[in-house]
């Protein structure tokens, strides 16, 4: 797995004038390194190239260094600089791309590194609920810091909107409410301990975040896990989605008052919760997946899963055609919080979020992994780039992961086989890994030293969308806000981390 | 309109009929984790937790801490003779040291006036009790769970639970996560304009210890270093079931101990 692997690139990339030396890594990963000087324009070159910004962070290996991500056909593209000695400064990538800020904020305030951009008042990984840093003006216009005590149950976040009583022309989303230090807490762990932080830094996508995390390992460490392992994961993460996907449909239904639907949506979402706790014991189906593989078969009869799913995908067809066709519904969703598709890609954004918006990024089909090089995926998108198209969206998917779990429960009713790959009881690596959680691609880098964690770094679909609340309301009114929120379907605390 | 009342009509009932009877978890849930043998464990068998839940004695006895305990079975599969998961939903405990298993001295849980105050005019009311959530820090999951209790399968309003988005109306505060720098003074202020009688009840591992996060990043580890707790719910994340126990303790429905028959 860790072999080299050369790929066709695009003609005229890297540019020859960059001084980018390739250095050997994972299939799916190109790593190139160059000096703190070329870095911006490496990132430019990236841009021009067409790809999309997906995180930025500081490595220990094979030096210290800044490494930022792209997504770029079909590979992870990475560029690295010697971030080496406090003087090493790097030219602000976030002051012409808006997908860059956030993470190019967290650096610089977490880690004092020094990119020349503009100051920022206020601090985005320490808010404070109290600031109210602008004084608003206009006709009627006033401010409403809105969480980061929310009304309903729903996590800490803060949006700070202003207006004048119906339309919005300024919100702020305010994450790290809830910054819990995860990445930090890994250091140290052995691998099949270490997951068990993974799975607790977004709870509603633990599996997401357990399959990601021991992809990483496996690859760093050059351990393939069994394919039996790959469809059990795929299972698990596949319900999973199912869980995330119905939970924002029944809020939808819930902001309308349609409490029937909302009944309904929430009685599949409950029976997926339950399929889940008797195939791992958990509601979350947490401690399944582990670094090599899963930690045993699921504890139910493969034919009654099959049933379950079955009469679940019964009751879903009738529900969403009802939901589909219930007007009252349907007419809160449509050009609410409309994005348009070059501002969702400004930004970065993955999962339904960008496919809402005529995207088709997929991690599951840019970058094929486990159970997916064999199953394939058809990814669902769609053009409006509304609440309406986001749910559409949605609904298209949770047909998508019956389907792959009707096939993939299939595959492991017929065939036999090992469960868990041994690692590597001293190794050392570094690489990244991907996986299409809920909430969109999540990334996770990890480096090894000596068997045990050291460096881990959690590129989250949730705070890479979040950026784009802000614009979110080109012509919505105050009370289009939860629909839109719900329309997201994001977490705070895979944000904040 | 008419398709979804005969859609919400056509199902029939699903409701759990808890507290009145018992709910069952299916086999293999891990609700917590006990002790089978306490007596001269072998050195270093504390480590096996990551969170620091398992202590030994100077008589090398074990005591589990399971407001740490975040159920990820290191202990139960390093060492089966010892330790090993319970099947059980009631997880909830009204004093801290109620937490422990073990060989531990354990102060008699007296009604603190407060909740019984709660209690009395739970019953008052006809048992009308609105309930407020603030996350603290959370991870996601217990919100989760905590919405469940308004679902069709355990509908927590036929016992007379109503939520509430403002915390003056509230008489009940469901605390989530370990209490992070920021969410400190929105938790007291919270708190502080909830009229009395009220309970706290700290839902998750996290809000009882803080759970697994990095020590530097909160404030204390768990919200009863900020606020007194009356109830306290461990699990990562415990189930709709357990929160519902641990409300139907903060309203003294449910004597501590005694579980639905």
């Amino acid at each position: 797995m860790s072999a080299t692997r050369q790929t066709s690139h695009a003609p005229g990339f890297p540019p020859e004038q960059l001084g980018a030396v390739r250095e050997p890594a994972p299939a799916g990963e190109v790593r190139l390194a160059l000096d703190a000087a070329a870095f911006a324009p490496g990132a430019r070159a990236m841009q021009e190239a067409g790809a999309r910004f997906a995180t930025m962070l500081l490595a220990d290996s094979p030096e210290p260094s800044l490494v930022a991500a792209f997504a770029l056909r079909g590979e992870l593209v990475l560029l690295r600089a010697p971030a080496g000695g406090a003087s090493a400064e790097f030219g602000s990538i976030g002051a012409w791309w808006p997908a860059a800020r956030w993470a190019e904020r967290e650096l610089a305030e977490l880690h004092g590194v020094r990119f020349g951009g503009p100051e920022h008042p206020g601090r985005l990984t320490a808010p404070d609920a109290d600031l109210l840093d602008r004084h608003v003006s206009g006709l009627d216009v006033f401010s409403i810091p809105y969480g980061p005590v929310r009304s309903g149950i729903f996590e800490a976040i803060q949006f700070y909107i202003e207006s004048g009583g119906e339309d919005v022309p300024r919100v702020e989303t305010r994450p790290f409410f809830k910054r819990r230090g995860l990445e930090a807490r890994f250091a140290g762990l052995a691998p099949d301990v270490a997951v068990h932080v993974a799975e607790r830094v977004a709870g509603i996508a633990s599996c997401a975040y357990a399959s990601a995390f021991s992809q990483a390992v496996e690859r760093a460490l050059g351990v393939q896990a069994p394919q039996r392992a790959e469809r059990w994961r795929a299972v698990y993460c596949e319900l999973e989605r199912m869980a995330c996907h119905l939970d924002v449909i029944a809020k939808e239904a819930e902001t309308t008052a349609l409490y029937v639907g909302q009944a309904r949506f929430q009685i599949l979402k409950e029976q997926v919760m339950r399929l889940r706790n008797r195939l791992t014991g958990n509601r979350f189906g947490r401690g399944a997946i582990l670094p090599g593989g899963v930690r045993g078969e699921g504890t139910m009869d493969l034919d009654e899963l099959l049933e379950q799913v079955d009469r679940i995908e019964r009751q879903l067809r009738r529900d969403r055609r009802m939901f589909l066709g219930t007007a009252s519904m349907t007419d809160r969703l449509i050009g609410a919080g409309r994005l348009p598709r070059a501002l969702v890609e400004d930004y970065g954004a993955v999962g339904p979020l960008a496919r809402g918006s005529g995207l088709s990024t997929d991690a599951r089909h840019e970058r094929p992994y486990g159970n997916y090089k064999r199953l394939g995926v058809q990814v669902v998108s769609e053009r409006d780039g509304d609440s309406m198209a986001r749910v559409n969206v949605r609904f298209g998917e949770l047909s998508e992961s019956l389907r792959i779990l009707r096939q993939t429960i299939d595959h492991l009713r017929r065939r036999d086989g090992e469960l868990r790959a041994p690692l590597p009881a001293l190794g050392e690596g570094a690489a990244f890994a991907w996986v299409e959680a809920p909430q969109g691609e999540l990334l996770i880098r990890v480096e090894l030293r000596a068997g045990r964690l050291h460096n881990v770094h959690v590129a989250s679909p949730s705070l890479r969308n979040w950026a784009l609340f802000d614009h979110a309301f080109p012509k919505d009114v105050l009370t289009d806000f939860a629909f839109i929120e719900h329309s997201f379907g994001l977490t705070p605390a895979g944000a904040d981390r | 309109m008419l398709e979804w009342i005969q859609r919400g009509l056509s199902r029939g009932r699903i409701t759990t009929r808890y507290p009145r009877r018992p709910e069952h978890p299916p086999a293999g849930y891990r609700g917590s984790v006990v002790v089978l043998d306490g007596e001269n464990a072998p050195a270093g068998v504390e480590r096996l937790c990551p969170t620091g839940a398992i202590a030994l004695d100077a008589q090398r006895r074990i005591t589990l801490d399971r407001g740490r305990c975040i159920l990820c079975g290191e202990c139960v599969r390093g060492a089966p003779e010892r330790f090993a998961f319970a099947s059980r939903y009631e997880t909830a405990e009204r004093a801290r040291s109620g937490l422990l298993v073990g060989d531990v001295h354990r102060p008699e849980d007296a009604l603190e006036p407060a909740r019984k105050a709660l209690g009395e005019q739970a019953r008052m009311l006809r048992r009308s009790i609105h309930v407020r959530h603030i996350d603290c820090g959370s991870d996601g999951s217990e919100e989760w769970e905590i919405q469940a209790l308004w679902n069709p399968y355990y509908d927590i309003q036929r016992l007379g639970f109503f939520l509430t988005n403002s915390p003056r109306h509230a008489d009940i505060l469901l605390v989530t996560g370990g209490v992070t720098g920021p969410m400190r003074k929105p938790l007291e202020r919270t708190w502080n304009v909830m009229p009395d009688p009220k309970a706290l009840v700290a839902v998750g591992t996290d809000a009882c210890s803080g759970g697994l996060a990095t020590e530097g990043e909160l404030v204390a580890g768990g919200v009863d270093r900020v606020l007194p707790v009356d109830v306290y719910v461990p699990g990562s994340p415990p189930a709709p079931i357990a929160i519902m126990h641990a409300l139907l303790l903060a309203t003294g429905q449910l004597a501590p101990g005694e579980v639905a028959a």
